[in-house]
């Protein structure tokens, strides 16, 4: 991993058009601002990790057709107070 | 932000014929619908069918099955109007490029739905919902910070 030191205001470039400003510092809290071409994606990692490993969840659920009949059923069995939280 | 007991019994047994996105949905069913980036986790799987989900004693489900043609799996997913009708998902004009998409209305939303143990346990996604190009044949998963990963699709008996 590169390592490199920069004061509030300072910019590290990434490619040609990839650029991370310090924004503002405040305790333990540093704030960045990205500019990024709008076709990369720029999130929290632990965003991004949650929601991949939830598609994992999702994708390798075992017995998830038996099981999603049964959510079916228990959806149009029951009222609409059972539907939605 | 996200309504309780949205959903109408009545919309849940005709599932297409009242969902205000049936035509795009409809229009993606038994094609084949290409994910240029993938789905997070699987940049790999690229191209997916979606098929609609029967249960089995022959009565239609809000559920869809968007299956890999790439790879042995598949996922579980429902329109959001089957969830919460108040759920939309922020569309800008890049994105509407890239799926090569004129207006966000020809964009069908689906969020996939996590299958657990216990039928009380499902959940819903809001937060990386996909989006398809109902004319492009194209899609895409968004992330959107601010809704719930795992959103209760059926509230159990209290225990």
């Amino acid at each position: 991993m590169l390592v490199l030191s920069r004061r509030m205001g300072e910019s590290v470039a990434i490619g040609d058009d990839i650029v991370i400003t310090v924004v503002a510092l405040s305790g333990n809290q540093v704030r960045i601002g990205i500019e990024a071409p709008r076709e990369v994606r720029v999130l929290r990692q632990e965003i991004f990790q949650a929601v991949q490993e939830e598609n994992r969840l999702a994708a390798n659920a075992a017995g998830a057709t038996r099981r999603l009949e049964d959510v079916a059923k228990k959806l149009r069995g029951k009222g609409d107070d059972d539907i939605g939280a | 932000m996200l309504q309780k007991n949205c959903v109408a019994k009545a919309t849940m047994t005709s599932a297409l014929d009242s969902c205000p996105s049936a035509v795009g949905l409809a229009g993606l069913l038994n094609h084949e619908i290409e994910f240029p980036l993938g789905l997070l986790g699987f940049p790999d799987c690229r191209r997916f069918m979606l098929k609609r989900f029967a249960s089995g004693d022959a009565n239609e489900s809000p559920f869809f099955i968007l299956d890999s043609l790439d790879q042995e799996l598949s996922f579980p997913v429902i329109h959001p109007d089957f969830v919460s009708p108040d759920y939309t998902v922020p569309i800008f004009p890049q994105l509407l490029d890239s799926l090569g998409a004129k207006a966000g209305a020809e964009l069908v939303p689906l969020l996939i739905v996590t299958v657990r143990e216990r039928v009380e346990d499902t959940t819903v996604n809001l937060q990386g919902p996909l989006l398809i190009s109902a004319q492009s044949h194209t899609g895409v998963q968004l992330v959107v910070e601010e809704f719930p990963l795992r959103h209760p699709l059926v509230n159990g008996p209290s225990r």
